[in-house]
């Protein structure tokens, strides 16, 4: 449990700190970004090898999920590529709590299209739980994050995937808020905050408006 | 050449500080990078603001012989102003990454500096003299009458009070659309190389409308980027050579003959990881935060979070040596991590005659490694010594248990005064140490 604590503290600091990161004079750093999504990945191995063995004799299911928290970086890496051009444009389909336990081995291309857009629509329930309000960030930034193409954590709620292996547990409301919030950006290679230029450069045709839309959404994290 | 031992086989004293007394620092003024010419007569610091002071050391005093020349400021001018790239609404910070000299070959003196997206070569001259009496002309420039003029007279050169003149010559921009952390001088110097996150550029220095590409390591899909370059540096004698090093503890050593782009290196230095080390944060401490070759091109120093570590050009699996700057924040990595601290990047010098190198600390210590006795020694820099030759005491860091009389506890150090930028004289036992807004000269002591 003070692993998981641990884990958790230093997740929620890394997220913190690229987020703060984009604030800063002179751009995003991307070896800074690199050097604090490594780190969020270790600890979420570190956060998810530590819930499953607390969990271990309570679910009888567990067993068969522990492998998934090593399947799921690569799995969720061909899921994000697949999501790469369908960067949270994509209406939710359905509620995810519901099909989270049955699709813990299933292909996970299907959850790629899942996008940004399911987790806007839990944003508040998530918050009245009661959480961690601590883990998750002001709607406002969210939204920032969401749309915009450059910098560290936008890319990561646009693919914010399920982790359909931690839907059970002791703590099941912080298991999901933490998959839906981090999951995303915990999953993701540290490739996942890259600059500017390969978002605009996947998407040639769109450089303008987003740099449009940068322009604005920079002056909403500005005033 | 001097620069024999280091260690305790001689005595470092303050020669001097420069720069404001006051606790309260303005970022401008912060220390971002620190550099001797070829010839070791002038210093140059840039700093965060832009601005880049040159120092000259005074010629010696023959009649007292018991200390070196002096630094004084010879010229200070500013290098690079903020900038705005509108197209991704980013500002372009002023703060100079690097400088590095040209070598002499004539009067004037030339450097290159750097900002993160912009290289500049600047060419500093001195003024002496001043034409008089001419001709046409009154002495405030103002054309005479002609009808007033009824004698002939050829100006003549006299003495003026020195100006030390500092003009950008080229302006070498729009080539990085990351950020610069690296340059270096060609041992042919007609070429220099920039290198940023994901590449490294050849330029040559009189051309600035197009640079060569050399080396290439984004990948075509930026979510499998794993590593970034950290530093490069050219080979002190060979032409073809180079190294650089990434964020993965690996260095790459290409030859540029044998291809016009060298992402396949010739030689790749890496030592595998000791699983005994294996913590959290392994991944970020093994990033190398600068890389220089000895002065006689055999041999390469890294330098990483903890340690500083010695590789033969010939040999790739491991390091020659390896020497451990702090140990004792092994332990602390998580708070450094909350600090912010953990990111920071130390550098490291070689002295003239590669028998010491020198990185810095927290605290405001400095440590130096003698390769010959094998004995190291730490040292603060401080105004607390500030009387010349006076001779600076050896500083000792106690990592656990009893601490003794002047060892000064790990949960004592200030990790807000750190040393990132030091530099050695080329040829003589004279080190300068830049804290965050100082810079402080230390000599050997001269009986």
């Amino acid at each position: 449990m003070e692993v998981q604590k641990e884990a958790q503290r230093i997740m929620t600091l890394s997220v913190w700190k690229m987020y703060h990161s984009r604030m800063q004079r002179g751009g995003l750093r991307l070896h800074r970004s690199l050097q604090l999504s490594l780190v969020m990945r270790s600890a979420r191995e570190l956060y998810l090898s530590a819930k499953v063995e607390a969990h271990e004799p309570e679910v009888s299911l567990q067993p068969a999920r522990s492998p998934d928290p090593r399947l799921h970086p690569p799995r969720e890496a061909e899921a994000e590529a697949e999501a790469a051009p369908l960067d949270g444009e994509q209406p939710s389909p359905e509620p995810m709590d519901t099909q989270e336990a049955p699709r813990a081995e299933e292909a996970p291309a299907r959850g790629a299209p899942r996008p940004a857009k399911v987790s806007r629509k839990r944003r508040s329930s998530s918050l009245s739980d009661g959480g961690d309000v601590g883990l998750v960030p002001s709607k406002k930034a969210r939204l920032e994050e969401e749309e915009e193409k450059e910098g560290a954590s936008s890319e990561v709620p646009d693919r914010l995937q399920p982790s359909p292996a931690q839907a059970e547990g002791a703590f099941p409301n912080l298991a999901r808020v933490l998959q839906r919030r981090f999951s995303g950006l915990l999953n993701c290679n540290p490739a996942a905050p890259p600059t500017a230029p390969p978002a605009c450069e996947a998407k040639p045709a769109c450089r303008p408006a987003d740099s449009m839309l940068n322009v604005l959404v920079r002056t909403v994290v500005a005033f | 050449m001097a620069g024999a031992g280091g260690g305790n086989d001689i005595q470092w004293c303050f020669s001097q500080v420069k720069g404001a007394v006051d606790d309260d620092v303005a970022e401008a003024d912060i220390i971002s990078t620190v550099e001797f010419n070829h010839s070791g007569e002038l210093l140059a610091t840039g700093d965060k603001g832009g601005r880049v002071v040159i120092f000259q050391q005074e010629q010696e005093n023959k009649i007292q012989s018991h200390s070196r020349g002096e630094y004084n400021v010879y010229s200070t001018f500013q290098s690079h102003e903020p900038e705005f790239d509108y197209l991704k609404s980013l500002e372009i910070e002023e703060k100079i990454n690097k400088i590095r000299w040209l070598p002499q070959k004539n009067a004037a003196q030339f450097l290159l500096s750097t900002n993160d997206k912009t290289i500049k070569l600047w060419k500093i001259s001195e003024r002496d003299k001043r034409p008089e009496g001419y001709n046409l002309k009154e002495e405030d420039g103002r054309y005479r009458d002609p009808t007033t003029v009824t004698t002939l007279r050829v100006p003549v050169f006299r003495p003026m009070d020195l100006m030390v003149e500092a003009s950008p010559r080229r302006i070498f921009a729009n080539a990085h659309t990351y950020h610069i952390n690296s340059i270096s001088i060609n041992s042919d110097y007609e070429t220099y190389l920039s290198a940023d996150d994901l590449r490294i550029n050849l330029w040559h220095l009189e051309i600035t409308d197009r640079s060569f590409n050399i080396v290439d390591i984004k990948p075509a899909n930026m979510e499998e980027l794993t590593e970034v370059i950290t530093a490069a540096e050219f080979h002190p004698n060979s032409c073809n050579t180079f190294v650089y090093s990434s964020s993965k503890g690996t260095i790459r050593l290409c030859d540029m003959r044998a291809s016009a782009l060298c992402d396949r290196h010739s030689k790749l230095f890496e030592e595998p990881e000791d699983p005994s080390n294996r913590s959290f944060f392994s991944e970020i401490i093994s990033s190398i935060s600068d890389v220089k070759f000895s002065h006689s091109g055999r041999y390469m120093m890294t330098r990483d979070y903890l340690s500083v570590k010695i590789w033969d050009l010939n040999m790739e699996n491991r390091p020659v040596e390896t020497y451990q700057v702090h140990e004792y924040l092994r332990s602390k990595l998580c708070s450094l991590y909350e600090n912010d601290c953990i990111f920071d990047k130390f550098e490291c010098c070689w002295n003239g005659c590669d028998s010491v190198v020198m990185t810095g600390s927290y605290n405001n210590f400095f440590r130096m490694f003698d390769r010959n006795t094998k004995r190291d020694i730490t040292l603060e820099a401080s105004r607390e010594n500030n009387k010349p030759r006076t001779v600076l005491k050896p500083r000792k860091v106690c990592a656990s248990g009893k601490r003794k009389k002047d060892e000064i506890s790990v949960d004592s150090l200030d990790f807000n005064k750190k040393i990132l930028h030091t530099a050695w004289h080329p040829k003589e036992n004279i080190i300068a140490v830049a804290t965050t807004n100082n810079l402080y000269i230390f000599q050997d002591k001269v009986n």
